[in-house]
């Protein structure tokens, strides 16, 4: 019912197209087969109308921000665009990005696989609990995602004392960046797992079990081998949002350039210094991220399909 | 290796699905757990197997308490509905599996594993299907597959969880023939699960009726059949007509059902002693048999009747047997129950 009620925007197009022209021709007994296709499709111009609003939104807001990116990141030259990339802080940012969401990547297809098993093939008390918690990152906001750990590990924070007499430092400094990233990131591979895991059963694993298979041997050989391509397209998500998170990280990173800077940070301190060729150039490092990334969902997006085609063959 | 099971019981939640149950599944033999959906069957079979845990109770395996013994040491064979097999690996290394996961010490030589796992496609003809994927062959096909990797392990018990369950009735046949010869090579202690009836007829030595969680009855096929310990396997073994309390009875009073299968009423052109008068209301014929729909003319329910078709065209020539001709019903054999379930002297009856 809710469906319905949602659908109730584009409802009356609908409701006047047998009235209107392009609808004319099916009414003849020639043409049978096309009135019975169409109980199910839209008259033509329907058709193109949304497909044109869907491209003109997609124009106006992906494509031509995309485009203006690249345009501005070159507009000095390619010397600029270079020099820009390959400045001292603008390393620093893109290795400190890049071990945050090394670090990162792992610890979230550990805790991922591991949520997603015991949610999917186990009955358990607390298993809705389990499956908000793991949806808390998407539904906080990811300053507030920040600010938890400046509140717990931050100098006026409940373990600050402790943590500044052990000489460690977590805030303003790389763990606390790695934290945040890891928490923000935390439900996508676990998400993209569980209805798989769900809909593929128990039946593999216990067939296996039977067979005398230990639990590593039966996660190894047949539970791992029929997620790996959604794994890899979590982990994919997983990178994408580890690598562009700017909110959790620029409250726990103190911004300090050359030692606490990730790219997004980075470019928004180019940015708000008018160097704004040299801020395009790191950000088109990003955005050339996100376009790698598109591709590779696209070509894993795929296999998953064909996953899970296979495994309702199978059955 | 005979299996025991005493006492066994199991709750889902508020539902009981194993209610104190006990059976003796002796060496050797080819048992059918046959029962509704929700009967307590494949729960029954799944704690034999060691994938469920039984909240009292014990299964014993060779006279050996096996209850709390893991899965993978109880040396089982387990077949399961939808076959389970593993989509991403071969035919081949589907039925190697078995072999493949055990630890180094035990694990036979690539050679051995190799001549093991053809030998057993062969046994289940289909030794020329080894490289392909289960995804690509039938369920049939699948079926025999899933049979030969839990054969690799060479199991001491097989256990199958409505094996034939979701294949169509052709294929069903032909497998369930198959296997009943399968297990007169092999010998091994096997027990099936299906709620069909004709399935588990033609293919055990012994039949447990279950349901709700209990046995009903427990025996060969026949006795079964012929003498049913309950109204519930009575009914459930086949169509039944059921007369509550209107065969006469000599000297006894109290109520009773009497129930009599189609195809052991008699159609009479004239009144007979415990005959009923009845008026045909239909008749159809389905390959070689013709059912026949009666109602009765003294309360309006209505009674079927079962015969060869060659005999129903005799009858309609000699009875002139047309929709609303009356004619007599005798039962040639009927089981009587006393309202609470309790067996009656079928003897006695008419």
């Amino acid at each position: 019912m809710t469906g319905t009620a949602a659908s109730a925007g584009p409802a009356p197009t609908v409701a006047v197209a047998p009235g209107a022209p392009g609808a004319a021709p099916r009414t003849g007994a020639s043409v049978a087969p096309r009135h019975l296709r169409s109980a199910v499709t839209e008259p033509a111009w329907v058709k193109w109308l949304l497909v044109g609003i869907a491209l003109a939104f997609l124009a106006l807001f992906l494509f031509v921000p995309l485009a203006a990116v690249f345009v501005e990141a070159f507009k000095k030259g390619v010397g600029v665009y270079l020099a820009a990339v390959t400045d001292p802080d603008a390393l620093s940012a893109i290795r400190l990005t890049l071990l945050a969401a090394g670090i990162s990547l792992p610890l979230n297809v550990l805790f991922g696989v591991a949520a997603a098993w015991c949610i999917a093939k186990f009955d358990f008390h607390g298993k809705s609990v389990l499956l908000t918690l793991i949806d808390l990152p998407f539904s906080v906001s990811p300053v507030i995602a920040g600010l938890i750990y400046v509140l717990v590990f931050g100098l006026q924070g409940w373990f600050g004392e402790w943590l500044r007499d052990h000489d460690l430092k977590i805030i303003f400094a790389v763990p606390g960046i790695v934290l945040a990233t890891v928490f923000i990131t935390f439900p996508f591979v676990a998400r993209e797992l569980i209805p798989l895991m769900q809909a593929q059963g128990t039946e593999q694993e216990e067939a296996a079990r039977v067979l005398g298979a230990n639990g590593w041997q039966i996660f190894r050989r047949v539970t791992l081998p029929n997620i790996k391509w959604a794994l890899l397209y979590g982990v994919i998500l997983c990178n994408a949002r580890a690598m562009g998170e700017f909110g959790a990280v620029s409250v726990v990173s103190g911004h300090i350039r050359g030692q606490t800077n990730t790219m997004p940070l980075h470019i928004e301190i180019l940015y708000n210094e008018y160097q704004f060729a040299a801020s395009f150039a790191v950000a088109s490092l990003l955005a050339g991220l996100a376009l790698v990334t598109l591709v590779l969902k696209f070509i894993v997006e795929r296999r998953v399909r064909r996953e899970l085609a296979v495994q309702e063959r199978s059955e | 290796m005979g299996i025991e099971v005493r006492n066994l019981n199991k709750r889902f939640g508020a539902t009981v699905v194993c209610d104190d149950l006990n059976l003796d599944i002796p060496a050797g033999e080819l048992v059918a757990l046959l029962g509704p959906s929700g009967s307590g069957k494949t729960t029954l079979l799944r704690i034999i197997a060691g994938l469920e845990v039984p909240d009292g109770g014990t299964v014993l395996f060779h006279g050996e308490d096996a209850t709390h013994t893991d899965v993978r040491e109880r040396q089982v064979g387990f077949v399961f509905q939808h076959y389970a097999l593993f989509g991403h690996m071969t035919i081949f290394e589907n039925v190697a599996f078995g072999l493949r996961v055990r630890p180094k010490a035990t694990r036979p030589p690539e050679a051995a594993i190799r001549s093991k796992v053809t030998e057993l496609l062969k046994l289940v003809q289909l030794d020329w299907i080894a490289d392909r994927y289960p995804h690509q062959l039938s369920g049939g096909q699948r079926q025999r597959i899933a049979l030969a990797r839990a054969l690799a392990v060479e199991p001491k018990v097989l256990l199958l969880d409505e094996p034939f369950g979701a294949l169509d009735a052709k294929v069903r046949k032909e497998l369930r023939r198959w296997l009943r010869r399968l297990h007169d090579e092999m010998h091994v202690t096997s027990v099936f699960v299906t709620h069909d009836q004709d399935e588990a007829m033609e293919v055990a030595d012994r039949i447990v009726v279950m349901n709700h969680g209990r046995i009903e009855q427990d025996g060969p096929p026949d006795q079964v059949y012929d003498h049913p310990a309950t109204p519930f396997v009575l009914q459930f073994l086949g169509d039944v007509n059921l007369f509550h309390g209107r065969v006469e009875r000599a000297g006894a009073a109290g109520d009773e059902v009497t129930y009599v299968r189609p195809h052991e009423l008699q159609i009479l052109g004239a009144p007979s002693g415990g005959s009923i008068a009845v008026t045909l209301s239909q008749a159809l014929t389905v390959g070689p048999n013709t059912r026949l729909e009666f109602k009765r003319m003294d309360d309006g329910s209505y009674v079927d009747v079962e015969l060869p078709r060659a005999e129903y065209v005799a009858l309609r020539e000699s009875l002139g047997l047309q929709n609303g001709a009356t004619v007599h019903l005798l039962p040639r054999r009927v089981t009587t129950f006393s309202s609470e379930g309790q067996l009656l002297d079928p003897a006695a009856a008419i």
